[in-house]
């Protein structure tokens, strides 16, 4: 009777723990939250004129005054009440190409009203060169930071699919938007992932921007054709992948190629991009498959018949004559 | 008797704490499962069309506040030859982009083609931009052939004289207030492909002859300049053949549209040796004496000569020769 008894107080005992081990084991992510460092996180919160739909956003707005009085051309246009925010995520690294990169970037971004740009950089700090750039564009932004661990880095110029470039950075933003955003709160929103190399049509944006769920378009220069594309059946519905390489993925679509609408990403918060273990052309599946089935998928661009963005790649520049020592002062920013 | 009562009301305590914990836990990650997708809105059609109606009125809005302000700058006429290939559209949106921020801008783009095609008329008709349209074969045995490495010959000569002579032919018809408007315009040479920041076309806006400044990623280097001492440029920082009358590219100078309309033999030569090109045009204009350093008097990179990949299209080669390649109605 009292070992029954025994037996029984110890499971009643440890029953309540191992399960509330399991629950937040399961609703924590183990490899971000390895990564996490205060310093590294920390986004700009301005406290400036604190209007609700900017609450977000970090804008100096003192010294952009200045800067625009000079340039008054430079703009992102008025902010409005009734657009949805497209809230653009952009992985990037230093190299040479990088402040030319995203100079042209923001000056597309720089006509598309309600942009809301979320650069991540693949650094253990947020560098200098970046934080001059947003704060000078005028742009709506949010500046994070992590860094790739070595082992997953892709060593030099080596195409080494099987370890995705730019995945943490994206799995960062897509954290940071979760803990920005209530998932009851009425902003509207669409989540972009541009990489800082391709090349975006104004006309783009404007069509993401009615997404209710996933909504999806061509890209054209991936997978070795003159373009990608959904399938689009006579009731407007997708139902394959027009690819050559492997199409039979479940989501055989590039980065550029889709639009996700905020409240899906903050109704289901496991969601991100896999980091381990993903073959070379699945990174877009591994977030989507988690997120909407192929029924799901809005067409956009005239029922996908038209290119809206271009998946360019800009050569890396021969910089022979720098020599070993370096010939140009490296005090001239780049 | 007592003890084992003290011990029987800590147990339970306890599980109860750890039961409400436990519910705790579960209502939040529930509390996360319960969410409507579904738009609020009965009518999809009606919240698109009040999209679309606001973004037009933001759009004009725009237009007409800001376009009209900047009318008593210099203007800047950008020549851009341009030729026909994959990334062709591509490139262009995205120099357009960069060229609708800035006012006063004449964009002449030169196609080198017996014909304008319509990828680009179109494109231009939509791009929201002051342009022109022109167009300019180059010979053959002057154009480079598939698989020359592109440094071989000079590209675009042809295409720049053009729109010279366009200039040219301009600036003797023009009477009044568009000849007066003249006398202060700047000329630039601005190559599809590369990236040109916006304080850029403010620094070269009040050029009297010629103005330089550096020019990042080119001449093997990080950037190319010219080195200014007391105001005025004694030398030029390069990497390659300092020793060329103007050791600076395309992209690195302007030219007062007076100092081109009144030296009407100044051409670019498209025979010149390699890295001539600049110079096969410039030494008709001025001296280095004469240049005005720009950009803090040469110490900023304000543009970059970048460079795009050619896609590789080893698919859609395949797939042609089976004639099943890509919807050529599709244009890309």
């Amino acid at each position: 009777m009292p070992k029954r008894r025994d037996i029984l107080a110890i499971v009643l005992i440890v029953l309540p723990w191992t399960l509330l081990i399991t629950v937040w084991h399961q609703s924590a992510i183990a490899p971000l939250l390895a990564i996490r460092k205060d310093d590294g996180t920390e986004t700009r919160h301005e406290t400036g004129p604190a209007t609700d739909s900017k609450e977000y956003c970090s804008q100096d707005k003192d010294i952009v005054e200045v800067v625009r009085t000079e340039y008054v051309y430079t703009r992102p246009p008025p902010w409005s009440d009734v657009l949805p925010t497209i809230h653009v995520i952009t992985p990037t690294y230093s190299r040479p190409v990088q402040k030319a990169e995203l100079t042209r970037l923001a000056n597309t971004f720089l006509h598309v009203p309600n942009l809301h740009w979320i650069l991540v950089e693949d650094s253990q700090r947020r560098t200098p060169l970046v934080t001059r750039l947003l704060r000078e564009t005028g742009l709506n932004y949010t500046h994070l930071n992590v860094e790739t661990p070595r082992n997953y880095k892709l060593r030099g110029d080596t195409r080494d699919p099987r370890i995705p470039r730019g995945t943490m950075q994206r799995n960062l933003a897509l954290r940071w938007l979760r803990e920005t955003f209530n998932s009851n709160s009425s902003q509207t929103g669409i989540v972009y992932f541009a990489d800082d190399d391709n090349t975006y049509s104004l006309e783009l944006f404007e069509e993401m921007r009615s997404t209710r769920k996933v909504s999806v378009w061509p890209v054209a220069f991936v997978g070795g054709l003159r373009y990608e594309s959904p399938k689009v059946n006579a009731a407007g519905k997708v139902y394959g992948w027009k690819t050559v390489f492997d199409p039979h993925r479940p989501f055989a679509i590039d980065m550029a190629g889709f639009a996700i609408n905020l409240r899906l990403i903050l109704f289901k918060p496991q969601a991100y991009f896999k980091l381990r273990g993903v073959k070379g052309g699945y990174q877009e599946s591994s977030l989507l498959r988690e997120l909407v089935t192929l029924s799901d998928l809005e067409p956009k661009a005239a029922n996908c018949t038209k290119i809206l963005v271009w998946h360019t790649r800009t050569e890396k520049p021969v910089l022979v004559n720098e020599g070993k020592k370096g010939f140009t002062d490296p005090n001239v920013e780049i | 008797m007592r003890m084992r009562l003290k011990l029987k009301t800590v147990f339970v305590l306890y599980f109860t704490v750890s039961l409400l914990g436990l519910f705790y836990a579960l209502m939040q990650l529930g509390a996360g499962q319960r969410c409507d997708c579904r738009d609020p809105d009965l009518s999809k059609d009606q919240q698109i069309s009040q999209l679309r109606g606001e973004l037009q009125k933001l759009q004009e809005h725009i237009k007409t506040s800001e376009l009209s302000k900047k009318t008593d700058v210099p203007r800047i006429y950008v020549i851009t030859p341009t030729y026909a290939r994959l990334v062709q559209k591509a490139e262009l949106t995205r120099l357009s982009h960069t060229f609708l921020h800035v006012p006063q801008l004449h964009w002449i783009v030169v196609e080198d083609a017996p014909l304008p095609t319509p990828l680009v008329t179109d494109f231009l008709a939509a791009s929201g931009l002051t342009y022109t349209h022109l167009y300019k074969l180059t010979p053959k045995d002057r154009k480079l052939q598939e698989g020359d490495p592109s440094w071989l010959k000079p590209r675009g000569a042809e295409q720049r004289n053009e729109g010279l002579r366009w200039l040219r032919e301009m600036g003797s018809a023009a009477k009044g207030k568009e000849a007066a408007a003249l006398e202060e315009a700047v000329v630039y040479f601005a190559d599809d492909d590369n990236t040109y920041s916006l304080q850029l076309f403010e620094e070269m806006r009040y050029t009297y002859r010629v103005s330089v400044w550096p020019v990042g990623l080119v001449g093997g280097m990080k950037f190319e300049r010219p080195v200014v001492e007391d105001g005025k440029v004694v030398r030029f920082h390069t990497g390659w053949r300092p020793n060329r009358p103007f050791p600076i590219d395309m992209a690195g100078f302007a030219v007062s549209l007076r100092m081109i309309l009144s030296n009407r033999q100044a051409q670019f030569d498209g025979d010149a040796q390699m890295g001539f090109l600049e110079s096969s045009f410039l030494q008709h204009l001025v001296t280095m004496d004469d240049l005005e350093p720009k950009a803090d008097l040469c110490t900023k990179v304000l543009v970059w000569h970048t460079r795009t990949e050619k896609p590789k299209m080893k698919r859609e080669d395949a797939l042609q020769k089976q004639g099943l390649g890509s919807d050529p109605d599709v244009e890309v």
